[in-house]
């Protein structure tokens, strides 16, 4: 599917957030592919630890992510706030060669330049063209933001204003509450840093910082 | 999903999880003063987002046996269920994923995929079924590996099976191929079907990487005026085939 799409926010927010999957070609290279995904799953979280996991398996805050990876079978998935650390792992994940097929999500101009970077041409691309229907029963862009961030649709707006209500009463703070809505995104694209930046956005904390 | 009442003690921190805010509370008839929580089961899409979220102490929420028609919410809102009526797990295919490995989409046609539900809302069948009556009126190509596919009681017009129209689920996706001629058709199709819609439905379209310069398609998409975003996917072309 297409989970790892349309992605809404501020150009600045959305230049720090990069989900990358892996997956495999069922018929192809799928037969036996667990040590192969194993290997590129090790590589990912070398280059990010913001999150990981597998929505057949679950992910990095529900579960060790030793045991994700020793149950991958068709994918696995993370998320990178930075070209560096983005650019690091394609290079890598060429070297390691495993075959199996890789895709980056983000600003097309960013994901092409580190592509470039990292010696790597991409075959196909897929644009996103809008919300359509009975958008009035859309969340509000700022709650979207952090919605968007599961294409599976599991991370509630409803807990994304909880959270807000609970950093603004000291019941939480920015990091606790955006690893809480990190948690439900079983497959590990939830972006738990950007998410931080947002809520002290909301919340009238991000100065200073 | 339900909640066992018996076993219910009213905290409420189950409901903010819902993404389709399913869970509500109500008096309790033996308490006053406590509100217990029910989940109403027409607008439950059954995720189990309630369930994994382990907020609940006294582990009153509970998955309930689901039978046909009710398994397709499974099918296409809980991405850990894998559906056995349709035979394809997950909401939708690899599509452009493992392109570069099954060579599925071609130079000289595009990939289109329609999400109704998403993103934050969920929706019923039924607006599914007319956005896909639209597109099959104009002889798109529906993906046959495509779960919803499975749904369809008559693949040619884009009529579902009677029973599954009043389903809801978080979403599901409709993916055809276009002939570069039926992009304007469907695009307009698309635009005519919107007020008719009761969810929201997001809009993709798989292309090549020159399309993202001054490619023929989104020249189309823009002067049809739907919006094109800054931010896509890109398949980086590591895939290979490894299984004879």
């Amino acid at each position: 599917m297409t989970h790892t799409l349309h992605r809404t926010g501020e150009l600045d927010t959305l230049r720090e957030d990069f989900p990358m999957l892996t997956h495999v070609a069922r018929g192809f290279n799928g037969q036996g592919a667990g040590p192969r995904l194993k290997k590129i799953a090790q590589t990912m979280t070398k280059h990010t630890d913001l999150h990981f996991g597998d929505c057949k398996v679950g992910n990095k805050y529900t579960m060790d992510p030793a045991e994700i990876m020793e149950k991958l079978t068709v994918g696995c998935q993370v998320v990178f706030k930075d070209k560096d650390s983005l650019i690091a792992c394609m290079k890598e994940l060429k070297e390691i060669d495993q075959g199996i097929s890789i895709v980056v999500s983000g600003i097309f101009e960013e994901v092409f330049d580190c592509c470039q970077k990292a010696g790597l041409t991409p075959p196909l691309i897929e644009f996103a063209l809008g919300v359509h229907g009975n958008t009035q029963k859309l969340w509000p862009a700022e709650i979207l933001e952090f919605v968007t961030m599961c294409g599976h649709g599991l991370v509630s707006g409803r807990l994304v204003k909880k959270m807000v209500e609970d950093i603004k009463k000291k019941k939480s703070n920015v990091e606790k509450a955006a690893i809480e809505l990190a948690k439900p995104c079983l497959c590990g694209i939830f972006n738990p840093d950007r998410a931080a930046k947002l809520l002290k956005k909301m919340v009238g904390q991000e100065k200073g910082l | 999903m339900r909640i066992n009442q018996e076993k219910c003690i009213g905290c409420q921190l189950c409901g903010d999880y819902c993404p389709v805010g399913a869970i509500q509370y109500f008096q309790d008839g033996e308490n006053p003063k406590t509100k217990k929580a029910r989940i109403d089961e027409d607008e439950c899409v059954e995720c189990g987002v309630c369930f994994r979220a382990e907020v609940c102490q006294p582990q009153a929420i509970y998955r309930q046996e689901i039978q046909w028609p009710r398994s397709v919410r499974l099918a296409f809102s809980d991405p850990m269920v894998e559906h056995k009526q349709t035979g394809v797990p997950g909401r939708g295919t690899e599509e452009m994923k493992t392109n570069e490995v099954t060579g599925r989409f071609k130079r000289g046609s595009y990939g289109m995929a329609v999400e109704v539900g998403r993103p934050g809302v969920g929706g019923r069948l039924e607006d599914l079924e007319k956005i896909a009556m639209a597109l099959a009126k104009i002889g798109v190509e529906f993906e046959p590996k495509n779960p919803v596919t499975f749904l369809f009681a008559d693949v040619k017009s884009g009529k579902l099976k009677p029973e599954v129209r009043k389903e809801k689920v978080l979403s599901a996706i409709i993916e055809f191929l276009v002939r570069p001629e039926q992009l304007s058709p469907v695009l307009q199709a698309i635009k005519d079907i919107s007020p008719k819609i009761d969810s929201v439905f997001s809009l993709d379209l798989i292309s090549f990487p020159e399309e993202s310069e001054k490619g023929p398609a989104l020249k189309v998409v823009k002067k049809m005026g739907f919006p094109v975003y800054p931010n896509g996917k890109v398949n980086l072309g590591l895939g290979k085939i490894l299984n004879k």
